[in-house]
């Protein structure tokens, strides 16, 4: 192969190699129509990516206005929003919550869930294990109209006493089926909380296991 | 002196190149030879920018260098470039098509894990419907439903655990709620969407 060859490989190799990357460091192109909002979003998501929070929800947000045919104006304001939910959600998840349990923190904040409920949950399972699900079904269960204190306080029992995410997942869907069967919302968490309830460890066999960190 | 030099051949080779180099060049020789270049057809645009691109050789060393740059850079920045894939693993599964309208779950484990998760939408005059949340960023063309004989239309994806927020797409214009599913209030755009609970079962 001749020099000229070479450096024509090499050539391309480097713009296959840079181009993705200079369109990753800038920020990912979005559909909106306005240029001018367009750069304003841009420009929100830079900012949130600067101070260290996931990207990814953002860009979902901003596509979401845009499936939803809102203004410029509008998509930009959602998108600083998620973005100042999910730093308090990083706030009060810490020490060291990951993408989805930020993103669950943000969506449990988007819906009404009392910012301490969220430190209460992160203090309900052992350091490093995910309270992504446990946020989602409380969010899941007030959204449905269940009371937050109520809501929190079964999830929180249960958490304790070792439900895994799938079970807690589980009383979510079965409270969603309750209540649109003509169960009330107090009514079905409380009747599902008991049936998980009553496959769990004693509270005293529970408290032994939590030392360990038992993951779901 | 080397034995090359005191070869006849060579010898005589190199007085009759001498000689050459010392005559002037045929005007009309080199008219003509110029007249037929510029009688030559063109080379295509592509031949021209490859032409164009020719330049001063560089030294095996120096060529050797941008090729190593080249890898060096490629190799840097592959970790920075989020692909479509990795921002979207549902859409990198691919759409629903008519052939293969289910996407099947893949089980990888804990924090991996997707759980096949159907939607079902009814509309009899839909040209086209599609799913969206924020499994797939809401990009309305991701995920199309495959559309049954009965008006059902209709796809499997794999999700996440988790709850989703989603709404269908009709036309590729009109965003509805999933009316078999519990409401999602929007504060920020204010239309409502679905929710969808997925756990492993």
């Amino acid at each position: 192969m001749n020099r000229h060859r070479v450096l024509f490989v090499a050539l391309v190799l480097a713009s296959v190699s840079v181009a993705p990357a200079l369109r990753a460091q800038g920020t990912p192109v979005l559909g909106i129509a306005d240029a001018r909002a367009r750069e304003a979003v841009e420009r929100e998501i830079a900012r949130a990516a600067d101070r260290g929070l996931p990207t990814r929800s953002l860009i979902a947000k901003a596509q979401e206005g845009v499936t939803k045919r809102a203004a410029g104006e509008r998509i930009r304001a959602a998108v600083a929003s998620q973005a100042r939910r999910l730093e308090q959600a990083r706030d009060l998840l810490a020490p060291s919550p990951s993408e989805a349990e930020l993103v669950a923190g943000a969506d449990a904040l988007a819906v009404g869930v009392p910012a301490p409920m969220l430190r209460q949950i992160r203090a309900a399972y052992p350091a490093g294990q995910s309270v992504a699900m446990p946020l989602d079904v409380l969010t899941e269960l007030i959204a449905r109209g269940v009371p937050a204190t109520h809501a929190l306080e079964q999830i929180t029992d249960l958490m304790k006493r070792g439900a895994s995410s799938a079970q807690i997942a589980g009383i979510g869907a079965s409270v969603q089926s309750d209540i649109a069967a003509g169960l009330t919302p107090d009514a079905a968490l409380e009747v599902r909380a008991r049936g998980v309830m009553s496959l769990l460890p004693s509270p005293a066999a529970a408290s032994a296991l939590a030392p360990s960190g038992r993951r779901p | 002196m080397s034995d090359s030099m005191q070869d006849p051949v060579i010898s005589r080779v190199r007085e009759t190149l001498r000689s050459e180099s010392a005559t002037r060049p045929d005007p009309v020789a080199v008219a003509r030879t110029l007249q037929t270049v510029w009688a030559a057809p063109r080379p295509v645009w592509w031949r021209r920018a490859l032409d164009a691109w020719r330049m001063p050789a560089l030294s095996g060393l120096a060529t050797s260098a941008v090729a190593a740059a080249a890898l060096l850079v490629g190799f840097v920045t592959r970790g920075a470039v989020q692909t479509r894939d990795a921002l979207d693993p549902v859409a990198a599964a691919g759409p629903a098509t008519e052939e293969f309208p289910v996407q099947f779950a893949s089980y990888e484990g804990e924090e991996t894990a997707r759980i096949a998760t159907q939607f079902v939408f009814e509309h009899a005059t839909a040209q086209s419907v599609s799913v969206v949340g924020d499994f797939n960023a809401w990009e309305a063309d991701a995920l199309p439903l495959t559309r049954l004989p009965n008006g059902l239309w209709t796809v499997t994806v794999p999700l996440p655990p988790g709850r989703h927020v989603y709404a269908y797409v009709i036309d590729g214009t009109l965003v509805v709620a999933d009316p078999r599913a519990p409401k999602a209030g929007d504060a920020d755009y204010g239309r409502e969407g679905s929710v969808v609970m997925v756990f492993a079962r």
